[in-house]
């Protein structure tokens, strides 16, 4: 049975505590400061830590959420000199604002509880020169216009199993230890909303379905990443991991509603959910499909969730959603212990350019795609495992995904990966043209339009080099044993049926099923195909075109912000209902004086 | 020449040397993060304006930040600088021994700020997110995009001999103002790419120089209003440099990706190609300096270089390891980072 809250907040607390070393006073970062701190556990270590991570600060808004969490969690047990060290930080040290919704999600939330701590000092004593007043107003207006944003339009960073980490943190600490009762009001509802978009998109505790960003570890086995962590600590999912977030989640004074864990856990029946989410605003080549929100330019994304008890198979519409990270769809299925297990299927098209990397980031087109790989390292490479395509067009219903490609000639990497993992069973190639494999409870029937082969995923071993260095430790354990189908032509495509294996008398008679149903594809003039899923619906899809399910053109015009059993959401409306059985719960980030400016003003 | 006139030039330049006897001596800047040594990190391991010091050669100026792209000095007080960074824009009215931020969060990824020459209360600044103006020192800002199709933009200018005409090169391509920012035409003799990089002559303001992502180098004779392709040899190449020399507008270089430096004596009537001896042919920036006519490169972090004869011989400047997002002089006078 799972521990309850309580208990499991202490636990997190003591695993952070025992790999406290009092006697290594070179190792140890800010969050390991603040548990101290707030313990009153390894004060002199704590203090010593405390010291050196405020000489010369590094890392920008990743230095200043911490810290902020050190003032605000470990106040009991700072001393003076301590207090002093931690002023003169703030007043010396100029962090980048950074360049993306995570990033300035901390850099504010941050900021305003650190002006909040010193209410009036003048600029003099601040890094930015702007008084603690002034600092607080901004960020007071920057953040509760965010949450209009995204209350309103989308995450613009959606749905990352890693993201969520700076999220929640930063919501978290305005949640609990803001003064300001609007802000403090309105960062708690934010912080319910984006624990409520992981949940209804959660198996096990796994983020599933389409991803802003993912890293190549949380990829391959997505029960690393920093999401999982926060489902155990929330809704007693799966096993403890050490994580940030959840770190500052117990220290803090956060409770999380009750109706969270019971969407978050309950998989008595299959739904479907879907999401309207953004991209990251673009700074170039906009493209036709943008919509301009507060002067920023941005695209739709449609996303969509088939969520069984046994897996969850998720999509967005294709494109180029984000600049670096993303996954267009996969599917996860369900493992008692899904930590240790890659419990994963799905496929991309790997594409890099200087127009991607222009279309989201300042940089010049000759140098945006080098600087961009010195932390993504795999960001350029022809074996990565996630990344958005502007030659790719996917259509889901329910348990059946379409992907369709036209990459042009000269584009760099002509083929798609898809992902075996090395946790399939029973994995068969199929004179039909059909692959059949199993994943725990699910089959999984892929049929590539163009026949492929087989290469393992770490032959480059570049993600053991690199791939963002703390994100691939443990290489070994997660990246290697699992293969990859490279399939290559300029027009190409597939289709992925997921079924349970509990509605098959055998394996055999899965793919005897499979095989029976209705398909027809063609790759010219441009990749096409219809096919008839497992549960009688008919997909037809032509790359370029609307894709149609049962003869009907799917209503992307008027796809809601939240649309499923458990949250409703009108675009926007700054409203979020969540719901479960007879319960709901209202997220109301309506505010009179705070309109959020689109254009045109019918999308 | 008359000798009246000599005596008015002389007296002028007398005056004119009085009245800037408290202004600093211009010194190489540079705009530069030092990305080379990045490793797994999407943080250089420094970034921020940099002086070169005639003493002690390249030090740090202003606050450590890690994206700035611009520096600009308010020609008629040398104390006002503004500088063009990730998080906005900030201001020492002190001559670098404090700073503000002198915008919010609506304003950020800058890349340039021009000062009008007569009045110092008025500052454009263009950003990845469009032209912001300030009438008031730099005290608020308002975004001034009417007319812009596209919103990035990397470089501004101000025509010296109108300050309420204004160009500005954008991802959509180059733009004018003849209202102080209000409204923006397009320059339609310049394709609509990315105008990267815009200069002016400074004995010469009619001549101005403007390089393009993909389609060239462009020249003016006429303050910017008809425009004309030059340097063939680079006529479809990325170019992120261009400079004209301000003791004689007949010295114009350019540079870009791949391409090394090409200089012109001649106005661009002609060009010759200076690769030899640069540490890198990854060109981004390029200026003149003006009391000498040196001409300075920085490349993409493989450091400066300098040459006084034209590009044909080369030497080293030093910060390697840099990426140099703006290399100018400026009348700044180096203070120890705080």
């Amino acid at each position: 049975m799972a521990l309850a809250y309580q208990e499991r907040r202490e636990e997190l607390i003591a695993g952070y505590l025992a790999r406290t070393d009092p006697a290594d006073l070179d190792r140890g970062g800010l969050h390991d400061v603040a548990v101290n701190f707030a313990q009153g556990t390894n004060l002199e270590w704590a203090r010593a830590r405390l010291k050196a991570l405020t000489a010369k600060p590094t890392g920008a808004m990743f230095w200043m959420y911490p810290m902020a969490l050190v003032m605000k969690a470990g106040a009991p047990h700072l001393n003076d000199q301590d207090w002093a060290h931690i002023r003169e930080a703030w007043r010396t040290y100029f962090p980048y604002r950074g360049d993306t919704e995570n990033h300035w999600l901390m850099y504010y939330a941050s900021l305003y509880l650190a002006a909040e701590h010193w209410p009036d000092l003048p600029g003099s004593e601040w890094y930015n020169g702007k008084t603690s007043a002034e600092n607080r107003a901004e960020a007071k207006e920057y953040l509760l216009k965010t949450f209009q944003i995204t209350s309103a339009y989308g995450r613009g960073e959606y749905d990352s199993p890693n993201y969520i980490d700076p999220y929640v943190s930063a919501m978290a600490l305005l949640a609990s230890w803001c003064q300001d009762p609007e802000l403090r009001h309105q960062a708690e509802m934010m912080l319910n909303y984006d624990l409520l978009d992981f949940a209804v998109e959660n198996l096990d505790g796994v983020y599933g379905g389409a991803h802003s960003r993912i890293y190549p570890k949380h990829a391959v086995q997505p029960a690393l990443a920093a999401s999982t962590s926060l489902a155990w600590l929330l809704w007693g999912q799966g096993e403890m991991q050490l994580n940030g977030a959840s770190l500052l989640v117990s220290l803090s004074g956060y409770r999380p509603p009750a109706i969270l864990e019971r969407i978050a856990t309950d998989r008595e029946e299959p739904y479907v959910h879907r999401e309207l989410k953004r991209t990251r605003w673009r700074m170039r080549h906009k493209g036709p499909d943008a919509i301009k929100i507060e002067g920023h330019d941005t695209v739709p994304v449609y996303k969509y969730s088939y969520v069984d008890p046994d897996y969850l198979l998720g999509s967005s519409q294709g494109g180029l959603l984000q600049p670096i990270q993303q996954q267009t769809w996969s599917m996860i299925w369900h493992e008692e212990e899904p930590l240790g297990k890659s419990n994963t299927f799905f496929a991309l098209h790997p594409y890099y350019s200087e127009l991607e990397g222009t279309m989201y980031f300042g940089a010049d087109w000759d140098t945006v795609v080098d600087l961009i790989a010195r932390s993504k390292v795999d960001y350029n490479s022809p074996d990565k495992l996630m990344s958005g395509s502007p030659h790719e067009q996917i259509v889901q219903h329910e348990s059946a995904i379409v992907g369709l490609y036209d990459i042009p000639a000269g584009t760099q990497f002509p083929h798609l990966n898809t992902f075996f993992s090395r946790d399939l069973t029973n994995r068969v190639e199929d004179p039909s043209g059909w692959i059949f494999a199993q994943g725990g409870p699910t089959y999984i029937a892929y049929r590539p339009f163009v026949t492929g082969e087989w290469r393992p995923t770490d032959w480059t071993g570049l993600l053991a080099g690199g791939a963002g260095a703390w994100i691939s430790s443990g290489h070994t354990e997660w990246g290697t044993g699992h293969q990859v189908y490279v399939s290559e032509a300029p027009k190409n495509g597939y289709v992925t049926q997921i079924a349970n294996v509990s509605d098959f008398e055998s394996f055999e008679a899965f793919q005897a099923a499979i095989k029976a149903l209705p398909l027809s594809f063609a790759l010219s003039p441009q990749a096409t195909a219809t096919f008839t899923t497992l549960d009688g619906a008919t997909i037809t899809a032509t790359y370029g075109e609307t894709p149609k399910v049962d003869n009907q053109p799917v209503d992307y015009a008027n796809w809601p912000l939240f649309d499923g059993p458990f949250a409703q959401s009108a675009r926007g409306s700054n409203q979020l209902t969540m719901l479960h059985d007879d319960t709901s719960q209202v997220l109301d980030f309506r505010q009179s004086t705070n309109a959020i400016h689109v254009s045109p003003a019918q999308r | 020449m008359k000798p009246t006139q000599r005596i008015l030039i002389l007296g002028a330049l007398v005056l004119s040397s009085f009245s800037l006897s408290a202004q600093p001596p211009e010194l190489l800047f540079t705009a530069a993060a030092f990305t080379k040594a990045q490793k797994n990190s999407s943080i250089p391991t420094d970034a921020g304006i940099f002086v070169r010091d005639p003493e002690k050669g390249w030090v740090p100026f202003g606050p450590k930040i890690q994206q700035v792209a611009s520096a600009a000095v308010d020609p008629s007080d040398p104390s006002r600088i503004f500088l063009a960074c990730g998080n906005g824009i900030v201001r020492s009215l002190d001559s670098g021994k404090t700073w503000r931020l002198v915008t919010d969060w609506r304003v950020s990824d800058v890349t340039a700020i021009v000062i009008d020459p007569t009045n110092g209360q008025t500052i454009y600044a263009a950003s990845g997110w469009g032209i912001v103006r300030s009438l008031d020192g730099g005290e608020s800002w308002e975004s001034v995009d009417q007319g812009l199709p596209e919103q990035f933009s990397r470089t501004i200018a101000i025509d010296p001999q109108n300050p309420r005409r204004l160009l500005v090169g954008t991802a959509g391509g180059l733009f004018v103002s003849d209202n102080g920012a209000d409204s923006w035409q397009r320059v339609t003799d310049v394709p609509a790419v990315h105008v990267l990089r815009l200069r002016h002559g400074v004995k010469q303001p009619k001549v101005w120089l403007a390089v393009t992502e993909g389609r060239g180098a462009w020249r003016s004779t006429d303050s910017g209003k008809s425009w004309h392709p030059t340097a063939p040899a680079v006529a479809a190449a990325n170019l992120y440099a261009c400079a004209v020399d301000p003791s004689n507008a007949q010295n114009l270089a350019i540079g870009g990706w791949g391409t090394g430096v090409y200089t012109s004596s001649d106005g661009g009537k002609s060009w010759q190609h200076r690769p030899t001896g640069l540490p890198s042919q990854n060109v981004l920036t390029l200026t003149y300096d003006p009391s000498t006519g040196r001409l300075w490169v920085g490349t993409f972090e493989e450091g400066t270089a300098w040459s006084d004869d034209a590009g044909q011989t080369w030497n080293g400047g030093g910060l390697e390891g840099s990426l140099t997002n703006d290399l100018g002089f400026l009348p700044l006078t180096p203070v120890d980072r705080q």
